[in-house]
């Protein structure tokens, strides 16, 4: 057994036109036992940026609140917002900075930068980052995900399409895993805010 | 006299003085003066800018007014570069009880804090006390708004108006007779808050805007205020119950000034 597949996640994030998406499945588990169908694994750091993290459930919590700390911080300091590239480069080296004692986490970034561009992201539990210009998953059903959103990705979706391609990709991939599942929520980022929706998957 | 007993922080001279705490705060009464003044809905700090040149790159938003969490800021009157290091240090402290937590800090336990590190530097290691006073304005669930005051000695208090800086004593002299007086008295007598009749009535948030500006007038002694020299600061709450920082903007700090001026103009001060 892996530690990363102890409590089961499933993560996606798309870049679209002026857009970007990320999405999550909602369920916490130990091992085969089923706990929570709401667990939240996507969080907003600020109106551009959300990040997704898939992995250990103690770790996913932990980080979410250390980097909204050192955000908090850089915010005082500067007195401007993090933008998605200095976040997921600080992301990356809070991972490094525990090598040999590492979060049991893998991050998906998603955010708009200051030009409005799509910006995401995904990296190991040691940091090393991975940039992309179509689609980044993390989670227990990888294979499932990555297959997915191959065929259903395509370049310049708005965020209604955006929407649907994310909701089908990560909804067909969680089917075939045990561990993730019991639906999911995807978030659409565009300049003028967030929307959330709720998915209605299979409960089981 | 006291040369003896004046050049290390951490010797008592023989009439239980602690000479370099003393020249600490001397060193403040010649920073731009900033005062404050708790509201029943918010709080407000005034600052003067002490511009020293027309060529200075203007500062990041602020060189008096520093945000410290989202429920508290401080303003600063001293040394600049020992008001970074706390202000950071402040700021370390909020972030990380938050992270610990979950909660945000109470603004007491923020300011002991700051107070004790700056205790640290008149009792221990030979190194000089820090040349800064601070105000703090905040907010928390259990006490509501409050403002503290802290000196370099690392004492603070919590008060309903207060100065420092330059002048410190006129802007608190006026602070006395003027703070909560209700329209119908003449306002001679020391306010003391003995209850409903008779008792101190605390300003709404722009009353207490106006107060501060005329407090800055005061202690400016001829200068004529304007947006350039003044900095203006109020703390609210907005309808989901978070902090509102603002700093006025040219156009509203020259409407509070000209009201004060309106006002005084109509009593018949000159």
């Amino acid at each position: 057994m892996s530690i990363l597949e102890y409590n089961g996640a499933a993560i996606i994030a798309m870049a679209g036109k002026d857009c970007v998406g990320i999405a999550s499945d909602n369920r916490l588990g130990i091992q085969f036992q089923t706990l929570a169908m709401d667990f939240k694994k996507v969080f907003k750091m600020n109106d551009k940026l959300m990040v997704g993290l898939a992995g250990l459930a103690s770790d996913v919590q932990t980080l979410d609140q250390l980097l909204r700390f050192r955000m908090n911080l850089y915010e005082l300091r500067e007195e401007r917002e993090m933008t998605p590239l200095v976040f997921t480069n600080l992301l990356s080296n809070m991972l490094y900075e525990k090598r040999f004692g590492p979060y049991f986490c893998e991050p998906v970034v998603a955010g708009l930068d200051e030009k409005g561009q799509p910006h995401i992201a995904t990296m190991d539990l040691i940091g090393a980052t991975l940039s992309s210009k179509d689609f980044v998953v993390a989670g227990t059903c990888e294979g499932n995900l990555y297959g997915m959103c191959e065929t259903l990705w395509k370049p310049d979706m708005d965020k209604e399409v955006l929407f649907e391609t994310l909701a089908q990709a990560l909804l067909a991939s969680v089917d075939r895993d045990a561990l993730s599942g019991w639906g999911g929520v995807v978030h659409i980022i565009t300049k003028e805010g967030v929307i959330s929706r709720e998915l209605k998957g299979r409960q089981d | 006299m006291a040369r003896r007993y004046d050049s290390s922080t951490t010797t008592f001279s023989p009439e239980g003085r602690l000479h370099q705490v003393e020249y600490a705060i001397e060193a403040i009464n010649n920073a731009g003066t900033s005062v404050g003044i708790l509201a029943k809905d918010g709080v407000v700090m005034a600052s003067e800018k002490k511009v020293t040149s027309g060529l200075l790159a203007p500062a990041r938003i602020s060189e008096k007014t520093y945000k410290l969490c989202p429920h508290a800021t401080c303003s600063v009157a001293g040394l600049t570069a020992d008001a970074n290091i706390l202000i950071d240090q402040a700021r370390l402290r909020a972030g990380r009880y938050a992270y610990q937590y979950q909660e945000p800090i109470p603004i007491e336990n923020l300011v002991e804090h700051v107070c004790n590190y700056k205790q640290a530097y008149t009792q221990y290691g030979g190194l000089r006390p820090f040349g800064v006073a601070f105000l703090f304005a905040g907010y928390d669930e259990s006490h509501g708004f409050q403002l503290y005051q802290s000196d370099p000695s690392g004492n603070y208090s919590g008060w309903k108006a207060t100065v420092i800086g330059a002048n410190n004593q006129a802007g608190k002299s006026l602070l006395k007779t003027e703070y909560g007086s209700s329209k119908k008295d003449d306002g001679d007598e020391m306010k003391t808050d003995d209850g409903p009749e008779g008792g101190i009535e605390m300003p709404d948030v722009a009353e207490a805007t106006r107060l501060a500006v005329k407090v800055l007038n005061k202690t400016m002694d001829g200068a004529v205020a304007s947006p350039e020299k003044l900095e203006l600061f109020t703390m609210t709450l907005d309808e989901d119950g978070s902090c509102v920082h603002k700093i006025l903007n040219e156009a509203e700090a020259k409407a509070v000034i000209a009201e004060v001026e309106a006002e005084s103009a109509s009593s018949g001060d000159t």
